[in-house]
């Protein structure tokens, strides 16, 4: 996921239609002035949960930041958000931000649909790192009776770490192969 | 009884917009943010003592006794000043916010109290939030405070 901060590479947040949700006037300020800063020119600002409702029902959201807020009412929008909002907003990609979870509101940050959390405080890098993430990892969506949002089982091993790798492959291979050689003379005897 | 799971494939458009043609190379992305950052110094200062203020404030008047609406006072405004620290050139504030929350959650969810915890966390808020504290120094009072709150951690 690390982003070279010296990189050459482009990336345009210019069109892109930006959610953000923060209840406190210094985190809506600091991520406003991030996501600006990182070429954002069309946001939405939300400090209350029922702005964010009424801004995603009128309005096609490309990406939304949404902080935790005070009694986990981000967590609750998100879950709004996957449960209720139409096509596309359903599937958004959602940043969620939080200064601080507390015991209590684990379960509902880890469950609420939300792709990734990041933790207060951020740097502009960190943002810029997520966001693109989020966009290139095209997770399938799970919808289940507890559960609407990107699938939680992910893996990302980032690129192969070098030498020895296919080397370790082929020594895994062997191992498997001669597994089923020995499962295969157990099998024999016992019949 | 099994769950009945559905799988979907969505298209974000975000990827596309990412990739249109304009748009910023990372490095001056990144330093635009930071300058943006800067510029809100002064007001996040200003927020920060506000909350520094108030949570004096509250502490003056908190009891020698567990009550959870107070240490859940405290609670809700240390937890606005995350984040602000770090845009102000002192993030030792953000790490001792957070270590004042750890220790506030967890006094509620244990139901237990140490008025002495709070106060130590509520005085080097105000120390760190001086700009002449060193990196070290600041380091060094954040991991006493860590200790004070890992005391009450599950």
């Amino acid at each position: 996921m690390a982003l070279d901060p010296a990189s050459r590479s482009r990336y345009n947040l210019e069109n892109a239609a930006v959610m953000l949700v923060d209840d406190t006037p210094m985190g809506m300020a600091i991520l406003v002035q991030i996501v600006t800063g990182l070429g954002a020119k069309k946001l939405f600002r939300c400090d209350s949960v029922e702005m964010a409702q009424q801004v995603a029902a009128k309005h096609e959201i490309d990406l939304a930041i949404v902080d935790g807020m005070a009694e986990g009412k981000g967590y609750d929008f998100v879950k709004w958000m996957r449960t209720t909002c139409q096509e596309p907003n359903c599937y958004t990609p959602v940043l969620l931000t939080t200064a601080h979870t507390p015991a209590s509101h684990v379960v509902r940050a880890r469950d609420c649909g939300g792709h990734i959390i990041v933790k207060k405080p951020f740097a502009p890098i960190v943002m810029l790192e997520r966001i693109i993430w989020m966009a290139k990892e095209g997770r399938p969506f799970l919808f289940s009776e507890n559960y609407v949002g990107p699938d939680r089982r992910f893996r990302d091993d980032g690129p192969p770490d070098g030498v020895g790798r296919r080397r370790e492959d082929k020594v895994g291979q062997a191992a498997a192969a001669a597994v089923e050689v020995v499962d295969e003379h157990k099998q024999k005897a016992a019949s | 009884m099994s769950e009945s799971v559905r799988f979907v494939f969505p298209k974000p458009k975000l990827a596309k917009l990412l990739q249109q043609p304009g748009g910023l190379p990372v490095a001056e992305a990144l330093e635009r943010a930071q300058n943006n950052l800067e510029a809100i110094k002064p007001t996040c200062l200003a927020e920060l003592q506000a909350l520094l203020e108030l949570t004096e404030a509250r502490f003056e008047a908190m009891g020698g006794e567990f009550e959870e609406a107070p240490l859940a006072e405290l609670y809700a405004i240390a937890v606005r000043g995350i984040g602000g620290g770090e845009v102000c050139g002192t993030p030792g504030v953000d790490q001792a916010l957070t270590s004042l929350c750890d220790l506030l959650d967890n006094l509620r969810t244990s139901q237990r109290y140490d008025r002495a915890a709070i106060g130590v966390h509520v005085q080097a808020w105000r120390l760190l939030l001086a700009p002449e504290n060193s990196l070290e120094a600041s380091r060094v009072v954040v991991e006493g405070l860590r200790k004070v709150s890992a005391r009450y951690a599950a």
